[in-house]
């Protein structure tokens, strides 16, 4: 009896433990269900939509190479962002990229600060701010002048197919959380990263954005270009929100900087007198 | 490929060709030439600039006072939409619809002052930029080239597709402005700029210079009050050079009618390096929608695509790009000046 009514203690100590147990295993469940993408907390526009408003930038290093690589001077090693490993291009598109990566150091579009596209600008390592409204999202790029709208409502790709845009017709869809984007007519003007990765304008972009938690984006875009690749596939990279304190995205219209040296008037370190 | 996409961008080619080269630039508005023409008729004046861009020649003032217009969810007085300026382009700061002075292709012969739109300088009261003298002379230098640019500095930055920067952004084609909790982002067809609201507790460190500068604004009513700096100071105000140095402070104020349809853009110049005392610039604005007659200069609207057989005219925004459409601009542009070439950007 006595040893029943220590028990009895031991009881709701045990119960004590058993609920702490509980909170702690319901909030690792939390955790792995955010970690799945499945729920948690995120932002909601009013209308009930997952609302991708912020500033945000890879830590990944794909735009250096999306393939998995060793280390070389001018990337660090990456275990690769391709679904499978490798970009399946066709023979012939391989030794183009080959060619390509050869003279990365000079033909990257980048080296002249022009638009990276659609999806290198994602993965680019410099910040880019999303603007959303119900009716589209506004992607403004730091890195060059790009900006680009994604329309969440519901038109449809212009019926004029060569328009032939660096950023490609951007049209979106939600499933459920996930916002689904529809990207087509390009040019033929844009790598997908340094090493030469490349694309015409038969390209065809499927990209599909998800918060992974309130703070990290799940980016997935698979590519499409019967020209060059012998089969769609997928890369896959997080964003993070720059949450850093009066963090803003900073204008980089790094290509005034050839002409800039021509407009000095007036140097403000001396200023004229007169 | 890329002539296909250069012919979309002719507008803009059309218009650093002519700063230039000095070519008619009639022709380049084929697209749009109806719409001018039309104006013109209803006018009664003549199309000035071309591409029926100079729509009016004086333009009412709007007082600062509340805002009883519709509001966003965040209390921010509703300014979204489709914007451009009814006066004229950038040819002339003082003398809007005045030409380009010297301009050897022009044989229009110019009516008494009182009959074009006021200087964009409202003030001092004589509209001109109280420049000290070595500023005057710059501009002066700058401007008498515009037609001779034997040095690289006489090429407006514009027309190397650079930002048209802080005002001529308000005078530049139509824009847009998409509004956001605690933000506003103008979308210029030469680059971006986001003002951010009721965030006035720092800027950027100085130091740091950009074509479009740094933005706090806050709102007063109907008036949209705009703090910048870090101002690079490197556009000009129009082909006739103006200019501020960057030690220039500047604040704008946006002054909305409450009906929604117009804006007078009042932005005040505070500069004593180049002036002798601060300057007032002033650009009206007017809000163009679907019920407008078509204009690719003011509201270069897309047809969108609504649905199989739909292809309702609605404003779509396009992308916008003018280094890598317009690559050429540089070369052309360096008539018997320095070389400038697309590699100098490695």
């Amino acid at each position: 009896m006595k040893r029943n009514s220590i028990d009895g203690r031991s009881f709701v100590a045990l119960a004590t433990i058993a609920a702490l147990g509980a909170c702690l295993l319901g909030s690792q469940l939390a955790l792995a269900s955010d970690s799945t993408g499945s729920t948690g907390k995120i932002p909601r526009l009013p209308n009930g939509r997952p609302d991708f408003s912020g500033i945000w930038q890879t830590l990944s290093n794909a735009d250096d190479d999306l393939e998995p690589h060793s280390t070389r001077a001018d990337a660090p090693p990456s275990a690769g962002y391709v679904e499978g490993g490798f970009i399946p291009y066709t023979p012939a598109a391989l030794e183009q990229k080959q060619k390509n990566f050869a003279a990365r150091g000079t033909d990257d579009p980048r080296l002249k600060c022009w638009t990276l596209g659609t999806p290198r600008g994602i993965y680019y390592p410099e910040p880019f701010e999303i603007f959303q409204r119900p009716e589209d999202l506004t992607i403004v790029f730091e890195f060059g002048d790009s900006v680009r709208t994604i329309h969440t409502n519901n038109t449809l790709h212009p019926v004029d197919t060569d328009n032939e845009f660096w950023l490609g017709d951007s049209r979106g869809h939600w499933e459920g959380d996930t916002l689904v984007v529809d990207v087509r007519d390009f040019n033929d003007e844009t790598w997908l990263s340094r090493a030469g990765d490349f694309h015409d304008e038969a390209l065809h972009v499927v990209e599909r954005w998800k918060y992974l938690n309130a703070n990290t984006i799940d980016y997935k875009a698979t590519l499409d270009d019967p020209n060059i690749f012998s089969r769609p596939w997928t890369l896959e990279v997080y964003l993070y929100r720059h949450l850093e304190k009066n963090f803003q995205i900073i204008e980089n219209y790094c290509y005034t900087l050839p002409f800039d040296k021509y407009y000095p008037y007036p140097k403000s370190e001396q200023p004229p007198q007169g | 490929m890329k002539a296909k996409v250069a012919v979309r961008h002719a507008l803009q080619l059309a218009i650093a060709i002519y700063s230039l080269a000095a070519l008619p630039i009639a022709a380049s508005w084929a697209q749009d030439d109806g719409a001018a023409a039309s104006t013109a008729a209803k006018t009664g004046r003549p199309r000035r600039g071309g591409g029926g861009i100079d729509l009016e020649t004086s333009f009412p003032q709007i007082a600062s006072g509340k805002w009883t217009g519709k509001r966003l969810a965040d209390g921010q007085p509703d300014i979204a939409g489709d914007w451009s300026n009814p006066i004229a382009n950038h040819d002339n700061t003082t003398d809007p619809q005045g030409g380009i002075p010297g301009d050897p292709t022009s044989h229009r012969k110019l009516g008494p002052r009182s009959e074009r739109a006021p200087s964009r300088v409202s003030d001092p009261p004589d509209g001109q930029l109280p420049y000290k003298p070595w500023a005057r002379a710059v501009q002066q230098d700058l401007e008498t080239h515009f037609f001779n640019p034997i040095e690289p500095q006489y090429i407006e930055p514009l027309d190397r597709c650079a930002p048209a920067g802080i005002p001529k952004s308000f005078y530049w084609h139509g824009y847009e402005i998409r509004q956001y909790p605690g933000k506003i982002l103008f979308l210029f067809q030469s680059g971006w700029r986001i003002i951010y609201i009721d965030d006035a507790s720092h800027h950027l460190p100085a130091n740091i210079k950009l074509w479009n500068g740094d933005s706090r604004g806050h709102w007063e009513g109907n008036t949209l009050v705009v703090d910048v700096s870090n101002l690079n100071s490197k556009a000009r105000f129009g082909r006739t050079a103006e200019f501020t140095t960057d030690r220039v402070h500047v604040v704008e104020r946006y002054i909305f009618s409450n009906n929604g349809k117009r804006y007078n853009y009042v932005a005040t110049f505070t500069d004593p390096t180049a002036f002798t005392r601060p300057f007032t610039v002033t650009v009206p604005a007017r809000r163009w929608t679907l019920a407008d007659p078509r204009n690719g200069w003011h509201f270069p609207l897309k047809p969108a695509h609504v649905a199989a057989g739909d292809h309702r005219l609605i404003p779509d925004y396009y992308e916008f790009m003018c280094i890598e459409n317009n690559g050429g601009f540089g070369q052309q542009l360096a008539i018997g000046g320095a070389p400038i070439s697309v590699s100098q950007t490695h």
